[in-house]
């Protein structure tokens, strides 16, 4: 470790206790409270499986394009319209069934919803984190304006599809000790498993690797790596969108406007603060969960969430320091 | 038609100066996502300032926090050498946490009176001359001539004799005069600050920036689209035009659509600085 990064850690923590000390809270008494709140007990261990959930699909998400080189902003948005069409889906498809077709619909619209940052990038040269930032805020006011007008459920106040009906609905897996185990957090594990074993067992995810680390020594390789980046930026887009769906068959059993709380943008960290293998996004993806979860617990202290973006923020620059400072030749 | 020009004018002048704040970044050379962050920081400064030093006070006071924050990215790309786009994200998340964070701790929360407030045509001036005054400095000073060759070519520039770190340095320091400015003109329009209202105008302003091809006077006829987008989107949200009824929703995505499409490459070639990115 060189004096220079020591100096960023210091700055950092300094800086986290001074937003602390600001609003008159006590440094100690916050993290107990943050920690608490997340596992002090087994309602406050399920929310933070629940806040985990998503984030392990997301972060698997952001991850592959990632590994191709790419920053998947657009992860947001992808959820919020997989999230939406699922939701339409199962309104529509009965049973266990309409389940399963809600994720498939998820995953393609997220898939669709990806493609335009994709293509952009690789054929236009447009920066993918502007333009799937733009297509966050389409997707918003897109779906906004269906769960307003035509898919607005029947009774309901406010932009809002119909709740769905019991047996369309996910139970938890199993209850241990007061601890809910939702499927969809298994799955989020197995997607994860499964990603590992694509990146670094098959061809077309060596191939994915191979674009993100030198796309003109891939490109002399034979890799086509322009059709990489719309694919890894498509199956990014579609796991995104699987995030969605499932968190409507599994918690929030509806759509509605405001639907994403922020997952896609935490996925951004999840995904950056992985080691070398993507089995690390379950510590990464539990780390950010466990945040979401205790840092509502900090309002009881009179402290904003908005803290634990400020701490992630901090936790992604000193991680960011060590680990992604661009290695080349020492200029000066 | 008249009403119509100026509220262009109004929509385009905090896009006009945040472009500006990213033609001194990016023409160095260095990326700038958070764009967004330095910009939503000056809000807050500038609200909570301009309430106890007045309105000067205040602008300078939100001008030095998106400085500073400028700087900060300054340290983490050039120092550190962390990747320029994460380096942007984390200040942007930093930016959003900490205004939302301080704001719900009861920070700049009253409205501003009018004597806390710099007249808006000031602003509005402004944002019309920096792109000239700039275009300007880019081609005919020697400091302009250093800052574009830097993003041209750092190692070139390096060869002459200029220091990229050194220019960088300047570059940022005026990214973030710009974004103060920019941030300031918010809230001095609005006279209060509210979470998150840049609401995604740094990251259009990049886009425009592109879209002008890293040149400051076509990077300003494109935030005067997207401006131009913006006051077509109040003009008829709500109407219906040909007989069919438009959701707002489809009016309010009209501009992110526009820019979409600009990217896309519909309305222009692209001339990216070659150094961007780059040490």
């Amino acid at each position: 470790m060189r004096a220079k990064q020591i100096v960023i850690v210091v700055a950092s923590l300094v800086a986290l206790w001074l937003s602390l000390v600001i609003v008159k809270a006590d440094p100690a008494e916050a993290v107990k409270t943050l920690f608490m709140g997340a596992f002090g007990s087994p309602s406050a261990i399920s929310g933070t499986l629940r806040e985990t959930t998503p984030l392990l699909f997301l972060g698997a998400a952001v991850y592959i394009a990632l590994k191709a080189g790419l920053f998947n902003i657009g992860a947001e948005g992808q959820y919020t319209v997989g999230a939406c069409f699922g939701a339409i889906t199962m309104l529509n498809v009965p049973g266990p069934a309409g389940v399963v077709a809600g994720v498939l619909v998820g995953a393609i619209t997220g898939a669709l919803w990806a493609c335009p940052a994709g293509l952009i990038k690789a054929y236009r040269n447009g920066h993918e984190v502007i333009s799937s930032i733009m297509l966050n805020s389409i997707a918003y006011f897109l779906t906004k304006a269906l769960v307003a007008g035509p898919f607005k459920g029947q009774g309901q106040l406010t932009p809002s599809t119909s709740p769905l009906p019991v047996q369309s609905k996910l139970t938890p897996l199993a209850n241990i000790g007061g601890v809910e185990i939702p499927q969809s957090f298994i799955l989020g594990i197995l997607v994860i498993v499964g990603v590992s074993f694509w990146l670094s067992r098959t061809t077309s995810g060596y191939e994915l690797k191979a674009a993100g680390a030198n796309a003109r020594a891939a490109e002399f390789a034979g890799v086509k790596t322009k059709q990489v980046t719309v694919k890894a930026m498509a199956l990014s887009g579609g796991l995104a969108g699987v995030a969605g769906a499932l968190q409507v068959a599994q918690f929030e059993s509806r759509f509605y406007d405001g639907f994403s709380v922020g997952y896609g943008f935490d996925a951004l960290g999840v995904a950056l603060l992985t080691g070398g293998s993507p089995l690390t996004l379950l510590f990464s993806a539990s780390f950010f969960g466990a945040l979401n979860k205790g840092g509502t617990a900090l309002a009881i202290l009179g402290i904003n969430k908005g803290i634990t973006s400020v701490i992630l923020a901090v936790v992604i620059i000193i991680f960011a320091v060590f680990r992604y400072a661009k290695k080349g030749e020492q200029h000066d | 038609m008249i009403d119509f020009l100026f509220q262009v004018l109004t929509l385009s002048a905090p896009l006009l100066l945040v472009a500006m704040a990213g033609y001194w970044s990016e023409r160095c050379g260095v990326i700038n996502i958070g764009l967004e962050g330095k910009m939503l920081t000056a809000c807050f400064v500038c609200a909570f300032a301009s309430a106890k030093f007045g309105a000067v006070g205040g602008i300078m006071i939100a001008i030095v926090a998106a400085t500073l924050i400028s700087l900060l990215h300054y340290a983490l790309t050039q120092v550190y050498r962390v990747d320029h786009i994460i380096s942007g994200m984390a200040v942007n998340l930093l930016a959003a946490g900490a205004t939302g964070f301080l704001e719900a701790a009861g920070f700049a929360k009253e409205s501003l009176p009018d004597t806390a407030r710099v007249p808006l045509w000031i602003y509005y001036a402004l944002a019309v001359i920096s792109p000239l005054a700039i275009h300007w400095v880019s081609q005919k000073t020697r400091f302009g001539l250093r800052h574009r060759s830097v993003g041209s070519d750092p190692d070139k520039a390096r060869l002459v004799g200029v220091n990229p770190q050194v220019v960088r340095f300047a570059g940022l320091v005026m990214t973030g005069v710009f974004a103060g400015l920019a941030g300031s003109l918010l809230v001095t329009e609005t006279s209060t600050f509210t979470k998150d209202m840049t609401s995604g105008r740094g990251y259009i302003a990049l886009a425009a920036l592109i879209l002008g091809g890293w040149r400051p006077i076509h990077a300003s006829l494109a935030c005067l689209l997207f401006g131009f987008a913006s006051a077509i989107q109040i003009k008829f949200s709500g109407t219906p035009l040909f007989g069919i009824d438009i959701p707002s929703e489809a009016w309010k995505a009209l501009p992110y659509i526009v820019t979409l499409l600009a990217l896309a490459g519909l309305l222009g070639r692209q001339r990216t600085p070659a150094g961007l990115g780059k040490h």
